[in-house]
This record gives C-alpha cells, structure tokens and sequence, in this order.
C-alpha cells in the first residue's frame, strides 16, 4: 500500500471532530505557569467536556509543550479518564464476589438487554452509561448497583425496570 | 574516584558511573536488556542483576546502582543465574517466539540471551499478545506482540530524538508501547527506535525478509548524504546494500542516524541506476563502450581549453575532488569550475576565507554540547542536518545549553526547553546580525581581543547605521528584543553560532556568514572551545570541496557564470560531474537554455537525471559505496569510506573516470590508487599535512585550522517586499537531502514530493485543507503544489523545498533570498 493511500484512509477512519476549544483553552491558561500542570489541566477538561475529547489534546499539547502520546499515555493509565463522551447518568454494576454470590450477573445481563448497551459503553442519546464494577465497599447490600452518587441495594430484576423509568425522566442538564 | 571489587577484580572508576559502567570498564560482561549508554537509566528489566556483599538479601540491578567505595560486586553466581533466568522465562511466557520469521533473529537480545541462559523450556504458561502488527506506516513495522517493554524506543524517540512518538498506554495486562490515541506510527522516521529496540518488535520495513542478519557482510562506510559526516555500517549480500546496520559505537553520534543516512541507501542498487556509457545521436543517447565515451570527452575538453567549464558535486571523495581539480585547471587549462550554484559554499570559500584565513568554521560538531549559549540561524538547522539536530537536543536537554533561534519560521528546534525564538521579517538576516553587532559596540561589550584586529575600525565606523531602530524597523522584531539577544551572547562565556548551507538557502552567503564572523570576533569568540561559528555544508563532502578549492581560478567564472556563458555562447564544453543544475540551481528555465546551449555537454553521473537527459556524452559513475576514499564533515572530520561492493553495471568510480581523462589530458601516468592521492593531498593541502590513510583510523581525524581573523564589513541591502504576495522561503526538506534523496526509497516512502507548507492563519485565510493544490506564481513561471498545513509560518510567509524535479521550485525561484509569489487554489 503506498503511503498516500494510507493518509487517506485515515483521515477516513477519523472524521476530525468539532468540538469548542474555548473552554479548554481557558483552563489551559488557568494553569499555564503552573509547574505539573498536565493532570490538573486533564482534569478541569475532562470536568468541563465529560469526557477527554482528542482535539484537546492536541491543544494540550502544543501550548504546554508535551508530547501527545505522553497525554494519551496517562489518559489511558487512570481510570478517572474518559475519551469517549460518557452518559449523563453512570450506572454501575457491582460484580464483585458479594454481589456475584447474590445474582449480579442477572441484573447486568437484564440493564444490557433494557438499555441496549453492553459494558463501558454509553447509550446514543448521551444519557447512560453503564459499566460493571468491581466491590463498591457495601457488600451487606448486595447485590448492589449505583447510579451517579446514588446507591440500590438489593437489587432485583424490576428494579432494574424502575430505575431506568426514574432517570429517564430526569433532566439531561 | 571510587574503587571497588568486581569479581574478585579491583577496578577505578569516576564517581558517576554505574555497577554496570565499572564492569564493563574492567571488560566484565553484564546482560542487559532494557539498559543502553545514550539514555537515562531505566531499571526496568531486571537482566543486569548482580550480588553485592554491602547489600546481602536481594539482588541489585547494576545499570541503575552507583558504585561505591569498596563495593564487592559478584556478577555471577547460581542464585544471579536463576534469576536471570526467571526473567527469561517471564518474558518468553508473552513472546511469540516466532525467531524463524524474524528479521531480528541473530541481532536479537531476547534470542541471544535465552540461548546463552540455556532457557529451554519454560515451567510457566500464559496466553499471548494479540496486537495488531502496524503496518501502515511504510518505514516501521510495529509487532507489539514481540516487545519486551523495554521502553528503549520511547526514552531515544524522547530522550535524543525530541519527537516522543511512543509512550506506555493502558494498564496492567493491556500495557504497551504505544502511540498517541494508539494509531499509526506518524513521525520524523529517523528510525532511532528501531536501532535500539533490542527484539524483534520494531523493524525495518524496505529490509524486510531481504537477508538473514548472519548472512550479511558489515562495512563501515560514512553517510553520503548530508555534511555531518555521520558513520554507517552497511549490511551487505550479493554485492547489494540491503540495510544499514546499527552500531552503537560509531561516531560522536553513537551510530545514530536520520532518515536519509538510514532508509536512503536504495540509491545505491536501484534500478535507475545508469550502467553503461551513452553518446548521443541525434535526438537519442545511445549506449557506448568507455573508450569511445572516454576518449569523445578528453578530445572535446582538450579543444574548449579556457572555454570548457565544469560544475563538480561536493558528494566526491577528496581523491577524486583533487584529481579532478589537476585534470581540468593544469590538463584542460580552464579556470571555470564551481559547485552546488557557489552561494551554497560560500560562507566557506569567501567568507571564512577571507575573515579567517582558511575556508572552514572555526568550529567543531563537539562546541555544540559545550557551549552555554547556542545562537541557530533558522530553525532548518534541524531538517538541514538532523544528526546535528540531535546534538542540539541533547545539548539543550542535558549539558543546559541556552538556545537562541533567529529565524524566518518557528520549528522543531523552537520547542526545546528554554529555547527562544526570534521570528523576523523573511530576508532581514544580515540587518538583524550587523544591528547585534552594532549593539555590541554601542553597548561596549566588544572583547579586548577585538579592536586589535584588523579591519576593526573599518567595521565600527560601517556598524554605525545600524541603529537598534533601524534593525527593529526592518527585522519586525523590538529594539529590546536585539538589544536582549545582544547582550546574552556577549555575555555568555561560551557562545557557538550554527548556520546551515545549502541550494535552498540562496540568503546564506558570504555576506551573512561574514556578518556571524564579525559578531563572533567581536566578542573574542574564535578559536575557544565550545564558541565560534560553525558552517554546515550541505552536502558530505562539502567541507572537502572547500577545502580542496573546487571553486572558479582568479579569471574562472562561478556557477552562475557559467551558465551565463552557455547560453552567451563564450562557455564550449560543460562538464557536469553529479551536479543536477536543472533541478537545483535557481531559475531553472536559464540553467535549461544554457544546458541546451552549449556545444559539448558531458553528464557523469549514477543516474539519467533531468540535467543528463540533455547531455551529449553521459558517464556512469559509482556511488560511495563501491569505493574507497575519504570524506570531510562539516565539523572538519576527514573520514574513510570502504569500498563495500563492486561498481554496478559497467559502471566506474570518479576516480577512475577522472584517473583516465587525467591521463588523457596531460600524458601523465594514471595513479595507482586513491591512497596515492589522499598522500598528494597531505602533502599540498593545508591542513591535511601529516595525516595519512592509517592514521585516519575507523573515526577519523579533526583537520586543524590555522586562524588569522580579520574583521570584514559587509552591507545589508533591506530585504525586498511586495504588497499582496507571499514571501516564499525555500529550504530543505526534513527527509530529504539534495536531489539524490530522490533515488533512495525510504525518503520518497515518506516525503514522496514537493509541497507548500503554510501557517495557521493564511490556511484560516484561504481555507486550505492539507493536500490541496495551489498554483504558485513568480515573475519566473509558475508551479502546482499539495498544500501543506503548519503552525510554524506568520501570515504571508510560506515554505517550499527544493529537492524534487517535478514541480521543481526553481521553476519559481531565481536566487534572491525570497520570492515574492502569489498563491491559488488550483482549479
Ligand atoms: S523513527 Fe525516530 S521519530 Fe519516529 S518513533 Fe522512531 S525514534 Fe521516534
Ligand atoms: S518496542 Fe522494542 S524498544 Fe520499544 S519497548 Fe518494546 S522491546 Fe523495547
Ligand atoms: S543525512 Fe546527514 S544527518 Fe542524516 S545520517 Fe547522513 S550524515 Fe547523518
Ligand atoms: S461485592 Fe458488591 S459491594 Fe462488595
Ligand atoms: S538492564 Fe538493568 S534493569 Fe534492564
């Protein structure tokens, strides 16, 4: 394959993305002089975006003068990064060893089926995403699942049904 | 000073040195894997392993572990192997060990080591990698399934290199090298990683299945490309160049290549290459025997007498540079001989001449990481001369140096930690260093040496014009901006300046190389170690060139002169010898009409180039690796090359060639060899007395330089400007090097054609997208080119290289500093 082919097929494979930078850039100048800028700057931009979106880091980059793979290095190394846009609303599963014991694979199975997203993946309107996790430190409640901030002990199969009708009418904002 | 006791040896070594340094001092052998002389220590393999009796209880790695006074070290015992071994065993567990298939084997760590620990079988199992081989970039193969994590390639590409390409990504069991957003490999293609990578993970595509690494003959030759003179190792079958080899013990550069040096060598069994002498008839080059083609030349050279002309390649060993220069001045009896368009050598053959008695830098390559100040005309520098580049990396990274750009683009050079960049109008290089100049003597910083040297009143009183307005005015830069530059070199104890040459850089001179002369002698920099002023030559024997006098006798013409002179009918014969004028002179239109001018063109060349398609006699020569001979880097390292095949073709060496037309010309002997004539040059050239081919050893020697500095004023015309057009900067390309680059694989793989790059606001202002054709336009003609989208350019200002025929840039630009063009979207 010639190297021309090549270029064109990844531009293919990667629509550039539009995405507003002011936000990043001013969180990028917030820190700017800062010495070990990198991570809060990471952090203020996944806060504001939800998630690490690529044409930040490129601008990341290029103003705080680091290499792009070293960004993507440390994305990719803590879990609290996302490079994908994340739902409004995180579900997790726990599947640890409590709540295995006590049935969680039926409610993951059951959230896969009623949302239509397996793990780690988000829905297309943006509104949830839905990962399995491991020990959430409550096993007394297993099987246990959260949702954002809020915590479901004991779940059950319709539960799985009431907690998706109750965020779905909650506001995307 | 520390002494310790290394298996039951006593060794000294300096306080800085590792376990691992002082072993190996003592010749003791340590295995390593992850661990490598040019970069930081790492500690992540645990092969290095070795007991120390101070620190019983655990093993301790020795490349990261300081020795210590009275340290006793035992490198080998049962438990050390068995650990050793357990490393193995770890590694082999995720390893393919897919050895038959791999271009690797034999030149691998990972295989050289197991067999030597006898690991045969392994008590562990686990499944194993399932990455994606890259493949998409056209240089590197990516086999991330046969990494060994030894973060080599990621520590050179950041470390030495400053590009960071690689980096670890993910965690725990999905770890590995990668790259940004893990995608295809997109960067300069050095290929530094893949010299060090010590396993089979990353390779050499173009070598791919070419030859088994025991297979090959290794010959140590010089880079034929550019005038770092950086040393090669060529791997070698069938009489074909197949690789070039990494040796880590090669040179100041520690076997370190660019692109060119390392992926550039299909030049030299390429199907293109001419095989045969051609003689024209009619409309059609014919194939000749060497007699015939031989003996049509020396006639018709004989008969022009004064009226032949010859422009000579700086890519010729200094042998055939001087046996040339005898042939054509003392048998031909003509005067007019050049090379590359004489701007391009001329800070060499005029300027350092005249300022300093000699025609090469003050400076060496080793002033670069010893110097506190680093004064870079034009970010080129590191596309110029890439090798050099990474000098000024480590330079900067490691020894702290202070760099200063002072440039008409940003570039890589500009990202450097604490680099600053001076961006000034394109063209106003000589105002900006006579107004520094000026402000050294206004601000009384001139050096006590100064005022004693000649010529000191003369440049003062032409220094005076250059106010601090003045210069601020013209350079677009603020009067504090040069007054501050000013003052830090001339404060800085040690403080080098590096200014590339080439056929891309028409401004770069004599007027402007005497102009850094002056700056440098003004404040006492010439002839101290890590100061001064170091001219690169563009090409790898541009130095030679210079200093063997390839440039026009007192009554000669220069280059320019002699294609005026075709076309005016005064120049008879032409001798081109590897020059391609067509494709790199400027005004390519002129050098055409000359070409197709003359009575008698005579092209001798490795290729059928534009130049020689127009020529009446065509000689096949060699390339540098089927002969012996020497080169000299810009950093006056006269070097050997070796003779690593044998001519392809019918094809003969210049020196040959020139040994016989030589004969011809002047009834002499032919000369027995080209060690006979580097023994003629030691004993004519200054500079080369007393050197001789032994003592020129596998790294060569340092040529001296005999210093008597003059202080030369020169004018600064202003720079030109046109309202609504686009000041065109030609330069070089960061793969490529000349026209020759062309011919070889790896450069056209990546840089494939000419382009025009443009800034961040003109591609606003124009809405290019990367690779749309624009038609550029000059009072000289016109040509079509991919845009290409930078962040380094101001608004109206764009760059284009040189080095391709198709579209050539010459076709636009006709030597003046810059072009002025205009700029369209092609329909
Ligand atoms: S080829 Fe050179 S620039 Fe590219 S990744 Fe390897 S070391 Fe870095
Ligand atoms: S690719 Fe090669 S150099 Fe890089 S970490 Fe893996 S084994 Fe080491
Ligand atoms: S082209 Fe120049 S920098 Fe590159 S390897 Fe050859 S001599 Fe070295
Ligand atoms: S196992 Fe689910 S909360 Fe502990
Ligand atoms: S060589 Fe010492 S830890 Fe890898």
């Amino acid at each position: 394959m010639s190297h021309a082919a090549v270029q064109k097929k990844k531009i293919e494979e990667a629509p550039a993305e539009e995405v507003d930078l002011t936000a990043a850039n001013a969180i990028i100048d917030k820190y700017l002089t800062l010495p070990g800028n990198l991570m809060p700057v990471l952090q203020g931009i996944q806060d504001e975006y939800g998630f690490v979106p690529p044409p930040t880091v490129a601008l990341v980059a290029e103003r705080l003068n680091v290499y792009p793979s070293q960004i993507y290095g440390v994305l990719t190394f803590y879990s609290q990064f996302h490079l994908k846009p994340r739902g409004r609303y995180i579900i997790r599963v726990c599947v640890g060893t409590a709540c295995h014991v006590q049935g969680a694979e039926r409610i993951v199975e059951t959230f896969f089926g009623k949302l239509g997203i397996g793990h780690a993946e988000t829905s297309e309107d943006l509104r949830f995403t839905f990962e399995k996790v491991a020990c959430l430190g409550a096993c007394g409640m297993a099987p246990l699942a959260m949702v954002n901030d809020d915590t479901f002990g004991k779940m059950t199969v319709q539960k799985v049904d009431e907690i998706i009708a109750e965020y779905n009418q909650r506001p995307m904002k | 000073m520390v002494n310790l006791t290394i298996d039951d040896k006593q060794v000294t070594v300096a306080k800085d040195a590792t376990i691992y340094d002082a072993a190996k001092s003592a010749g003791i052998k340590i295995p390593i894997l992850c661990h490598d002389k040019k970069l930081h220590p790492f500690g992540g393999c645990r092969m290095c392993l070795v007991e120390v009796e101070q620190m019983k209880g655990r093993l301790i790695p020795s490349c990261t572990t300081p020795a210590t006074e009275g340290m006793i070290v035992r490198t080998s015992n049962e438990e050390i192997v068995k650990a050793r071994k357990l490393v193995l065993e770890l590694l082999l567990l995720k390893h393919p060990v897919d050895c038959p298939v791999c271009d690797a084997a034999g030149d691998c760590d990972l295989q050289n080591l197991t067999y030597e620990y006898g690991v045969s079988k392994n008590p562990l199992s686990d499944e194993k990698f399932r990455w994606e081989i890259d493949y998409i970039n056209p240089l590197i193969e990516r086999d991330m399934n046969r990494c060994v994590h030894c973060g080599k390639c990621a520590r050179i590409c950041d470390e030495i290199v400053s590009f960071g390409a690689y980096t670890f990504i993910n965690r725990g069991i999905d770890a590995k090298m990668g790259t940004a957003f893990d995608g295809p490999l997109e960067c300069e293609f050095c290929g530094s990683c893949v010299s060090v990578c010590p396993v089979g993970a990353l390779l050499s595509r173009p070598f791919k299945f070419k030859a088994r690494w025991w297979a090959m003959q290794k010959v140590k030759s010089v880079c034929s490309y550019c005038g770092t003179g950086c040393q090669l190792t060529l791997g070698v079958k069938d009489n074909k160049v197949l690789t070039t080899i990494y040796d880590e013990n090669q040179g100041f550069h520690n076997g370190q290549l660019c692109t060119r040096g390392r992926w550039g060598y299909q030049f030299v069994n390429s199907e293109k290459r001419l095989t045969t002498p051609l003689i024209r008839k009619g409309s059609a080059l014919v194939e000749a025997t060497w007699d015939e083609a031989l003996a049509l030349v020396s006639t018709k050279l004989g008969e022009a007498k004064s009226a032949a002309a010859a422009l000579v390649t700086p890519r010729l060993t200094n042998e055939e540079l001087f046996l040339f220069k005898k042939l054509f001045t003392e048998g031909v009896g003509s005067e007019n001989l050049d090379h590359s368009a004489g701007y391009a050598h001329a800070a060499l053959t005029d300027a350092a001449l005249k300022g300093l008695g000699e025609a090469a830098s003050p400076s060496v390559i080793a002033d670069i990481q010893k110097c506190d100040l680093l004064l870079v005309v034009k970010s080129d520098a590191y596309e110029t001369h890439p090798v050099i580049g990474f000098e000024i990396n480590l330079g900067v990274k490691r020894q702290g140096v202070n760099l200063r750009i002072v440039s008409d683009k940003s570039g890589k050079l500009s990202r450097l930690p604490g680099a600053q960049t001076l961006l000034h109008t394109p063209g106003s290089e000589l105002v900006l260093f006579n107004t520094l100049a000026n402000i050294i003597v206004t601000e009384k910083l001139v050096d006590a040496s100064a005022p004693l040297l000649d010529g000191y009143a003369a440049l003062v009183t032409a220094l005076s014009s250059c106010t601090v307005e003045k210069g601020a005015a013209v350079t677009g830069l603020t009067p504090e901006a040069l007054v501050a530059l000013a003052k830090e070199y001339a404060a800085s104890e040690k403080a080098l300046i590096l200014m590339p040459l080439g056929l891309g850089y028409p401004g770069h001179g004599s007027a402007l190389a005497q102009s850094l002369l002056n700056l440098a002698m003004l404040t006492g920099r010439i002839g101290k170690e890590g100061s001064g002023v170091l001219f690169m030559g563009e090409k790898n024997n541009s130095q030679g060139a210079a200093d063997l006098g390839i440039v026009p006798g007192k009554n000669g013409k220069d280059a320019a002169g002699i294609i005026d002179g075709c076309i005016a009918g005064t120049i008879k014969a032409l001798y081109l010898v590897g020059e391609n004028p067509v494709v790199s002179y400027p005004d390519r239109k002129k050098v055409e009409a000359a070409l197709s001018k003359v009575d008698f063109l005579v092209v001798q060349d490795l290729f059928l180039t534009e130049s020689a398609a127009k020529a009446h006699v065509v000689l096949p020569a060699c390339s540098f690796a089927e002969k012996d001979g020497t080169f000299t880097s810009l950093g006056r390292n006269v070097q050997k090359i070796t003779k690593a095949i044998k001519p392809v073709g019918s094809s003969k060496s210049d020196y040959e060639i020139f040994n016989k037309i030589h004969a011809a010309v002047t009834g002499k002997p032919l000369y027995a060899s080209c060690q006979a004539l580097f023994t003629e040059i030691s004993e004519s050239v200054s500079g080369y007395a007393g050197l001789t081919w032994a003592k020129l050893g596998s790294n060569g020697v340092v040529r001296p330089v005999t210093l008597s500095p003059k202080l030369v004023p020169v004018v600064a015309p202003a720079p030109t400007a046109e309202a609504g057009k686009f000041a065109l900067l030609t330069g070089s390309a960061l793969n490529h090097c000349g026209t020759l680059s062309q011919y070889g694989e790896g450069p056209m793989m990546v840089c494939p054609e000419g382009y025009v790059e443009f800034g961040r606001a003109d591609v606003k202002r124009l809405s290019l997208v990367e690779g749309d054709k624009v038609t550029v336009s000059s009072t000289a003609g016109s040509v079509t080119l991919k845009a290409k989208l930078g962040n380094r350019l101001s608004e109206g200002v764009v760059f284009a290289p040189y080095h391709f025929n198709d579209n050539s840039i010459n076709s636009i630009a006709t030597g003046a500093p810059v072009t002025w063009v205009s700029v369209a979207k092609a329909k």
